[in-house]
């Protein structure tokens, strides 16, 4: 999923009005139909399988399209479960919602979807199953690497990896060709290109960064090499947006910005559309879960689009990050947690589930899935010719380790806008804005009782 | 109705002595308003005064502190700075849109316009559009690429200033909030003038005075009251400005910062942030902050209508 997916709004109206009456009528109830439940501790699979032949009514939150198809092949699977899904809004809009229902201890979901860099936050605050102790550890290998490690949190598996947003660079190739310009292979090969693409036409760029979207820069922070997020213990974290590759992302594209090369303007929003699908924008460095939305979005420039892998900062290199994705936690409210452990688990790794999530659009975190050759040689109208799943699953496989959130990253993101992102729409010095930023955070979190350390 | 006095028979009430039975009658018309007051209004009130003494951490969980929370809140600059900008939006923007609305407010009244139905109906209908679709539609007119301020600049041969950008988006805001509440306004004066009885009109036509002068010596002063109503009504909407920052947020995100207004802050907080006790804190500033300025211009009109 998209990081800040509630810009959304600005691309359709009329999708943004259902989006706000679905969000008024998103009131889940967490009441079964009277399964007992059995008390968190060393369920094996086989009693996974056993509660789903126990009538049982679980809620579903989530906020992905068309989820309820993939949700009816389970009913259909296992007839005693009957699972409500409910759209209560998305990202931050559901964690609200979210939040104030275990604040409560009513009113809550079973199973919710959640965004890794969420994950840990909820998990910290005792809100989510540990899912070790219904013996998910085995299915490890069934998902990416980056995939499972963004489910841990201190030691913990918290959630099933619905989603993930391997990054690639979308590029357009007639642009590109017009100007006799190849993909760049090197952030130093892009920022010539956009020398070249802002000269030809003052008014285009190679491509946009949105002053207001923490998880983007994160994501390009985490491509070059920066791990600024570090969870020691539960208790204990530290920040450090000082360090080598924060300072290197720091360097380059504060240089871009100043000579207004990139156009520091908001995403997602309808004039940033509207540039996507003129050519105003010659580039799209993002997760691997857009062409959905450029196809339905602007339809007009399918064909014109290619896919390649993400500029390096060395040569050679092959070196990806993660932008978005999300996962599939369980409530500790759930007052059927097997029940809703076992549906969890079943639509993020059954081959028939994970299937029908990728055709409608998620972006698959199965390595199953990854390597299935008709994924693999899928065709897409939008890239041309070109096999667009090949390079994603890719860069899938190498996604540089080691990333963390923080376990108060909702809050961090929310203050982004606040500090970094004022040197990004003013085209000044982004080091100082990084620093403004990690105070902020720093700040927070020691006023919520975590010791924090900062570079 | 015979839940009030399940003792007796509705009959015996009449019985008793007169003062009571009204008493009793008096309080059953109040009691469902009581309650809905009760539940809705004083409870929420009392548990957000309640919470701004405890802080809850992520880590150490819930501690009683006393008045931290407000010692926080008066020392910090993002809610300050927040304040003062609402302040200054209060300053130009409400006497802008009651101006407006007074003036339509006495077009209409003048007998002058051809179909004033259609003018009343027309003014008001903003009102009628929720306010986030209000700013979302006036965020696709600011647009300077594609939006109509794009257009108007293309038109001029010229690039207009950023209405999104830092210098204009809070008189941005401003134009929206003025488009919404202009008609609502409007129509509290308009009732206003349609309650002047007629002899007032009479006498001043004998005494050979225009609208203009009509307008002036009756209509105006008599407008007293509602002017004041709307004031404080306006006042009160200023300082809890959110809806339309908070929508132009996604469209500006470096301008519409999250704590641009108070109530927009203490949202961030306490829902980002799961800051609800420090949240609840600056609610019950901001509350009292709004109830002394409105009691204040009540009072201060009031002092000076009686001494007129």
């Amino acid at each position: 999923m998209p990081p800040t997916p509630r810009k959304r709004l600005w691309a359709v109206l009329p999708a943004a009005l259902a989006l706000t009456l679905a969000a008024c009528g998103g009131t889940g109830t967490g009441a079964g139909a009277g399964a007992g439940d059995t008390p968190a501790s060393g369920a094996a699979p086989a009693d996974l399988t056993k509660a789903l032949d126990t009538p049982v009514t679980l809620t579903f939150w989530t906020w992905v399209p068309n989820l309820d198809k993939t949700v009816a092949l389970f009913e259909q699977r296992y007839p005693n479960v009957k699972v409500n899904v409910v759209n209560a809004g998305q990202s931050a809009d559901e964690y609200t919602k979210l939040q104030t229902a275990m604040k409560a201890g009513t009113g809550g979901p079973d199973v919710a979807q959640v965004e890794f860099f969420a994950l840990p936050q909820f998990a910290l605050a005792k809100q989510l199953v540990k899912l070790d102790d219904y013996g998910v550890a085995s299915l490890r290998p069934k998902y990416t690497a980056s995939a499972w490690s963004q489910v841990n949190f201190a030691g913990g598996v918290y959630g099933f990896p619905q989603d993930t947003g391997p990054m690639v660079m979308f590029y357009r190739k007639d642009i590109l060709d017009r100007l006799g310009l190849q993909p760049p292979k090197t952030w130093q090969n892009f920022a010539d290109a956009a020398e070249k693409i802002h000269a030809d036409d003052p008014r285009n760029f190679i491509s946009s960064i949105d002053p207001g979207d923490a998880g983007g820069v994160d994501s390009l922070l985490w491509q070059a090499g920066s791990r600024p997020f570090q969870t020691v213990t539960p208790t204990q974290a530290s920040v450090n947006l000082k360090d080598a590759g924060a300072a290197a992302w720091s360097a380059l594209w504060s240089d871009l910005l100043r000579r207004k090369l990139v156009d520091p303007v908001p995403g997602w929003t309808n004039e940033w559309w509207q540039g996507m699908g003129s050519g105003r924008y010659a580039m799209w460095i993002t997760g691997a879960w857009a062409p959905g939305s450029m196809s339905t979005t602007i339809p007009k420039t399918a064909g014109k689009w290619r896919v390649a892998p993400m500029p390096q900062w060395k040569a050679g290199d092959q070196v990806t990050a993660e932008n978005g994705g999300s996962a599939d936690v369980v409530l500790t409210t759930s007052k059927n947690k097997t029940a809703a452990v076992a549906f969890a688990q079943w639509l993020n790794s059954d081959p028939v589930a994970v299937k029908s999530l990728s055709d409608n659009g998620l972006f698959p975190a199965t390595t199953g899935l990854l390597a299935d050759p008709a994924f693999l040689d899928a065709p897409n109208s939008l890239f041309g010719d070109q096999r667009p799943n090949k390079i994603f699953a890719e860069s899938s496989a190498r996604v540089g380790t080691g990333w963390q959130y923080l376990p108060f990253q909702v809050y961090a993101n929310s203050v982004f806008k606040d500090t970094a992102g004022q040197p990004i729409s003013t085209g000044s010095d982004l080091a100082a804005g990084l620093t403004a930023w990690q105070r902020r955070i720093v700040e927070y979190g020691e006023q919520q009782g975590f010791q924090v350390t900062s570079g | 109705m015979s839940t009030f006095s399940p003792s007796a028979p509705p009959g015996d009430v009449r019985a008793r002595a007169p003062g009571t039975v009204r008493g009793v009658h008096g309080l059953l018309f109040f009691t469902p308003f009581l309650l809905v007051f009760l539940v809705a209004i004083a409870a929420p009130l009392l548990y957000a005064v309640y919470l701004s003494f405890f802080q809850d951490r992520l880590v150490g969980g819930v501690t009683f502190v006393g008045l931290d929370n407000y010692r926080r809140a008066l020392t910090d600059g993002l809610f300050h700075a927040g304040l003062l900008r609402v302040a200054l939006f209060l300053a130009v923007q409400v006497p802008v849109m009651l101006g407006v609305a007074l003036l339509a407010a006495l077009a209409i009244d003048s007998g002058r316009l051809r179909f004033p139905g259609v003018f009343r109906i027309g003014f008001f209908i903003p009102y009628a559009v929720p306010s986030v679709v209000a700013a979302l539609m006036w965020g696709y007119l600011y647009g300077r690429r594609f939006g109509l301020v794009g257009d108007i600049g293309g038109w001029l041969g010229t690039t207009l200033p950023d209405p999104l950008g830092r210098s204009w988006m809070l008189a941005s805001i401003g134009n929206v909030v003025t488009w919404e509440y202009m008609g609502y306004n409007m129509l509290i004066l308009y009732a206003a003038l349609r309650a002047i009885p007629g002899e007032l009109y009479e006498a001043c036509q004998m005494d050979g005075a225009g609208e203009i002068r009509k307008a002036w010596s009756i209509k105006i002063p008599a407008l007293r009251k509602a002017l004041l109503l709307a004031t404080v009504f306006s006042i009160i909407g200023s300082f809890q400005l959110f809806n339309e920052p908070n929508v132009l947020q996604s469209l500006a995100p470096s301008v519409v910062t999250t704590s641009y207004t108070p109530n927009m802050y203490a949202y961030n907080l306490a829902f980002n942030g799961q800051q609800f006790n420090y949240s609840a804190a600056l609610a019950v500033v901001l509350g009292a902050i709004t109830a002394i300025i409105a009691f204040t211009t009540q009072g201060s009109a009031n002092r000076s209508g009686r001494s007129r």
